[in-house]
């Protein structure tokens, strides 16, 4: 009785497009990673990503800038960001508006005033980028350097590490990432090749210290 | 009639049997495809109320029954990309797949979302219209947080052409957007614990039953596994599809009715040898046995068009029985040693021959009304088998069997003259009624023990190594498993798919409570007209005021133009799935919506248990579970439960017939054995906890069968062999002896369902055979 059914001779290409949003969160997280970068990478990466793996969770303040061809003007978020290791990221915007998001492996909820979670977006088990993002929480960069020519400039206390894509699918919609910092991460930029710029900013990076309960129900921490 | 006469009669036969034989290799071989049948689900009748039902079950079947699916794996992702790619390649150079998928066409990201364009303002994921429906609802706040949602890339939508985000999570929710897999350097490639897998999927070119597509599509991939893993070490290939669950089915089977047939034949052979003392019998045993295989073959391919695995399974098994003609003819020969002649002995054994033969005809009559087309043709096997073996001794084995023989051996009838005493001393008169009792308080408990299971996974138990590929593979890949779905119908297209949400909104829930990975149905995809007036519905207050859109969008950046053309392509027309099922992209789904009425099909994937399924869509009209291997499960205990009711309707046939030719008295004890026998086989299978399964029934009614066939033999034999005590019983023997070497060994069968079927028979016919001297009164016997 044996038999399978699905979906396989056309599988979708616009998979891509969806996976890059969360390769993107997944730089993110994963510098913060005890990564040991191989092969393709340089030793100033592997120092760099050693100086982030101190830290297993760190706090900042944060602003995002996005320019996006589409509109006159960009725009402008700020608010505070809660990063751990292995478990995701909670992004608290402030301004313009307030929202809570928490980002995790597999799924970004919004957290509401009252602590409730609702699903933004569900990566159900799915993807593979996911596993990717576990893999790398882990401590493997081998995901990212699937996925990503990194190479790396500066020194071991001012360094930039740019990531361009490797599969010619997402090449046609992301140019390229740069991460940029010293002790602690200090900046992301995401370059779309439709234009759209985003430029985050951290400021005040320190080791997070205790976790509020509130924090931890929201990624999922005991 | 003289000895002319016979022969005249046997070269008759002969001609007759040699044209049966060349028309039946004709039909079996002579016309391309093998007439075998090896899916075993083809044997079964119509599992499904609704007719609509099982047209869509075999849709299903067959858009993935001639699909073959791959997995390459290697820790290294070049070469597991380099693998596939050769894999792929080397498969398609084969003309004996249809098509190879390895490498994905070149695709543009932007286009997919253009033909939704017109589309998008009756597109709404739950979430966003229960969002905008929300009294709080702030559209310059949504407009904000979609822009600066974070690590958002804006693939799919432009942002002009979807300010709110709305179409882009609409598309973030498709199947297609949710697959495991992802396209890397046009590959499918899943990534898993430091392994990289690529699919590649192939489709054969016919079908997976067939023998001649089966050995080439194997040796195809064969190859082909070989010669990646050469070129790329450490690549490992999993496989699944119903060509290779096919393919491993025949070659079991092959493999059994290899190994019963041969042993058994040898068996068989060694036996009659030593008890006829001479070769010429035993070659004339297997004669009469072939003729009446052979002609069995010719017929039900004949009849049915195709002959059953199982059935030829259990024609191998069937040896056994029509050889009993042969050997009562024989013995009858060799006990009569100088005063033999060829007609005065037919004479002599056809009445036993007729009587055995009408019982065993009239069983499995009534085991040909079953309407299940494989106990039918296992009913006409059986009753074409045995007729032709019969007549064979009739008319062709007296023309061959002129000259006396030399006696059976001595040995034999001292020891059956040993057992048959002590059988039938036991067995008489209160110690007999004291014993029959012992033994019935003994068999209580076995029979108190006695419970079935009709579960179709214990019948067919595919091998571990294929299962546990195809489990791998449907881990890594979201597949599903094809065996269940729900059938949805409905007035027209559109109540279909309203059904369709109401079950999805089930589903839906068991996802999120964990018990589900996901569900695939056409409404996901084209939601009802209903739901999209609804979420138009959602939007019309924010549009009512262009105005204040112009001015939300303005202040958020928008260009004027842009939000011009934004506004004006409200409201824009709702998606029609007969359109939509069109275009390119719902190519992979078009299986789904069933052309002939208003019905489609929806798929859980993953694991849920069937009781799950089953409440999922109770309560829900026009939508019905199919759950094949749970309606195959009850069809077989709806037999099992016929065969029993066969078991008992055939006994009470049987009587009447014993009686009119032995006397209502004598009536119980020439059933006595057979039914005895039933009796305590069912017992012992209660002490083993062996759940007794339609298999465990059909191997009672041969015990039946040839247990009363026993009785006759001997007591009609008696009377002609009083010069020597034990002959007759000596030949039941042989015949109880050659049935258990051919059925018997049918116990070691890899098939779950022929073991069951094996170990019955043993149980069953080495009872008879012990009992069945009691059938013949004391006064009778010769010693």
């Amino acid at each position: 009785m044996g038999g399978i059914s699905g979906d396989t001779s056309s599988l979708p290409a616009y998979k891509a497009g969806s996976a890059l949003r969360r390769m993107a969160a997944l730089l993110l997280f994963c510098i913060g990673t005890n990564a040991h970068a191989q092969d393709a990478s340089t030793d100033l990466l592997h120092d760099a990503l050693h100086q982030l793996s101190q830290h297993t969770a760190v706090r900042a303040a944060f602003t995002q800038q996005r320019q996006n061809p589409a509109l006159t003007q960009p725009q402008n978020s700020s608010g505070q960001l809660l990063f751990v290791t292995g478990k995701g990221m909670l992004w608290q915007v402030q301004q313009p508006y307030q929202e809570t998001l928490a980002l995790t492996g597999n799924q970004t909820l919004r957290i509401d005033a009252n602590g409730h979670a609702q699903t933004v977006r569900s990566e159900r088990g799915v993807s593979q980028i996911s596993q990717m993002l576990q893999s790398m929480l882990a401590g493997q960069l081998d995901a990212v350097l699937r996925q990503f020519n990194v190479t790396a400039e500066g020194s071991a206390t001012q360094w930039t590490l740019h990531f361009t894509p490797k599969q010619s699918r997402v090449a046609q919609v992301l140019r390229d990432i740069q991460l940029d910092g010293g002790a602690f991460l200090q900046g992301i930029r995401i370059d779309m090749q439709d234009g759209t710029q985003t430029d985050i900013r951290m400021t005040g990076t320190r080791d997070a210290g205790a976790l509020s309960v509130p924090e931890k129900q929201a990624l999922g921490l005991p | 009639m003289n000895s002319r006469g016979l022969w005249l009669r046997a070269g008759g036969f002969a001609a007759a049997t040699l044209l049966i034989a060349l028309f039946g290799a004709w039909l079996l071989f002579g016309r391309g495809r093998s007439p075998i049948q090896t899916d075993l689900l083809a044997m079964l009748p119509a599992t499904e109320r609704n007719p609509l039902a099982e047209v869509a079950a075999q849709r299903l079947a067959h858009a993935n029954g001639d699909r073959v699916i791959l997995l390459v794996a290697n820790t290294d992702d070049d070469r597991a990309e380099n693998a596939a790619r050769e894999l792929g390649h080397a498969l398609g150079n084969d003309p004996v797949f249809a098509s190879v998928t390895a490498e994905l066409p070149p695709f543009d990201l932007q286009q997919l979302a253009a033909p939704y364009l017109s589309h998008r303002f009756v597109l709404l994921t739950d979430a966003d219209r229960n969002a905008i429906e929300q009294p709080g609802y702030n559209p310059a706040q949504a407009l904000a947080q979609h822009m600066n949602e974070p690590f958002v890339t804006g693939v799919g939508t432009r942002l002009q052409d979807d300010p709110f985000g709305w179409l882009q999570h609409w598309l973030d929710q498709q199947p297609w957007s949710r697959s495991p897999l992802v396209p890397e350097d046009n590959l499918l490639t899943a990534h898993r614990d430091g392994t990289s897998y690529v699919l590649v999927t192939a489709t054969l070119n016919g079908s997976s039953y067939d023998d001649a597509i089966q050995q080439r599509a194997l040796s195809a991939i064969d190859q082909a596994e070989k010669a990646i893993q050469h070129d790329q070490p450490g690549t490992r290939m999993l496989r699944t599809g119903a060509l290779f669950y096919a393919t491993a089915a025949r070659a079991g089977a092959e493999r059994d009715v290899h190994r019963v047939g041969w042993i058994s034949t040898l068996g068989i052979g060694l036996l009659l040898l030593g008890i006829f003392r001479s070769p010429g019998p035993l070659l004339l045993a297997f004669l009469s046995t072939g003729v009446g295989i052979v002609a069995a073959t010719t017929v039900s391919v004949l009849v049915f068009g195709q002959i059953y695995l199982l059935t030829l399974v259990f024609g191998a098994a069937l040896l056994g029985e029509a050889v009993d003609y042969s050997i009562q003819y024989l013995s009858a020969r060799a006990n009569a040693g100088h005063a033999w002649e060829a007609r005065t002995g037919l004479r002599q054994v056809r009445p036993a021959l007729l009587l055995a033969l009408g019982t065993s005809l009239l069983g499995y009559l009534l085991l040909g009304l079953v309407p299940f087309s494989a106990l039918r043709q296992m009913a006409c096997f059986a009753m074409t088998g045995m007729t032709v073996a019969c007549l064979s001794v009739f008319w062709l084995l007296p023309a061959l069997l002129q000259r006396p023989a030399k006696p059976i051996s001595a040995t034999s009838v001292r020891c059956a003259l040993v057992l048959q005493n002590t059988v039938s001393r036991v067995a008489s008169g209160w110690r007999g009624a004291a014993l029959a009792l012992f033994l019935l308080c003994l068999a209580i408990p076995g029979w108190y023990q006695l419970h079935h299971d009709d579960d179709v996974h214990l019948l067919v138990a595919p091998p571990a190594a294929l299962a546990a590929q195809e489990a791998q593979i449907r881990d890594i890949t979201g597949l599903g498993n094809g065996t269940q779905f729900y059938l949805v119908q409905g007035a027209d297209e559109e109540q279909v798919l309203q059904r369709e949400e109401a079950l999805e909104q089930r589903l839906q829930d068991m996802v999120d409570a964990g018990r589900l990975q996901g569900w695939l149905g056409l409404a996901g995809m084209v939601p009802s007209l209903q739901r999209q007036h609804a979420n138009q519905d959602a939007l019309t207050p924010w549009f009512a005021e262009p105005d204040r859109m112009h001015q939300w969008l303005s202040s958020a950046g928008f260009r004027a133009d842009d939000i011009e053309r934004w506004v004006q392509a409200w409201p824009g027309t709702p998606l029609e799935l007969q359109a939509w099922l069109k275009t390119p992209i719902a190519t992979p789904f078009r299986y789904l919506w069933m052309g002939n009425g208003a019905a489609s099909l929806v798929l859980p994937q993953g694991d849920a248990g069937s009781a799950w399924l089953q409440k999922a869509a109770a309560g829900l009209p026009g939508v019905t579970l199919v759950d094949k291997p749970a309606s195959i499960s009850d069809l077989f205990g709806r037999y099992r439960r016929y065969a029993s009711v066969w078991l008992l309707a055939a006994i009470l046939l049987i009587a009447p017939v014993f009686g009119w030719r032995y006397g209502l008295g004598d009536v119980p004890r020439v059933l006595a054995p057979p039914v005895l026998g039933i009796g305590f086989t069912l017992s012992m299978l209660g002490y083993l906890h062996q759940p007794l399964t339609l298999f465990h029934w059909m191997a009672l009614m041969l015990v039946l069968g040839v247990g009363a066939n026993y009785a006759v033999f001997l007591r009609e034999g008696e009377p002609h062999v009083s010069h020597r005590p034990g002959a007759m019983y000596a030949s039941v023997l042989l015949s109880a002896i050659t049935a258990l070497l051919s059925f018997g060994l049918l116990a070691l069968s890899s098939m779950p369902a022929l073991r069951d079927f094996g170990l019955t028979l043993l149980l069953g016919i080495g009872f008879t055979a012990l009992l069945v001297p009691t059938s013949v009164p004391r006064r009778m016997l010769s010693s």
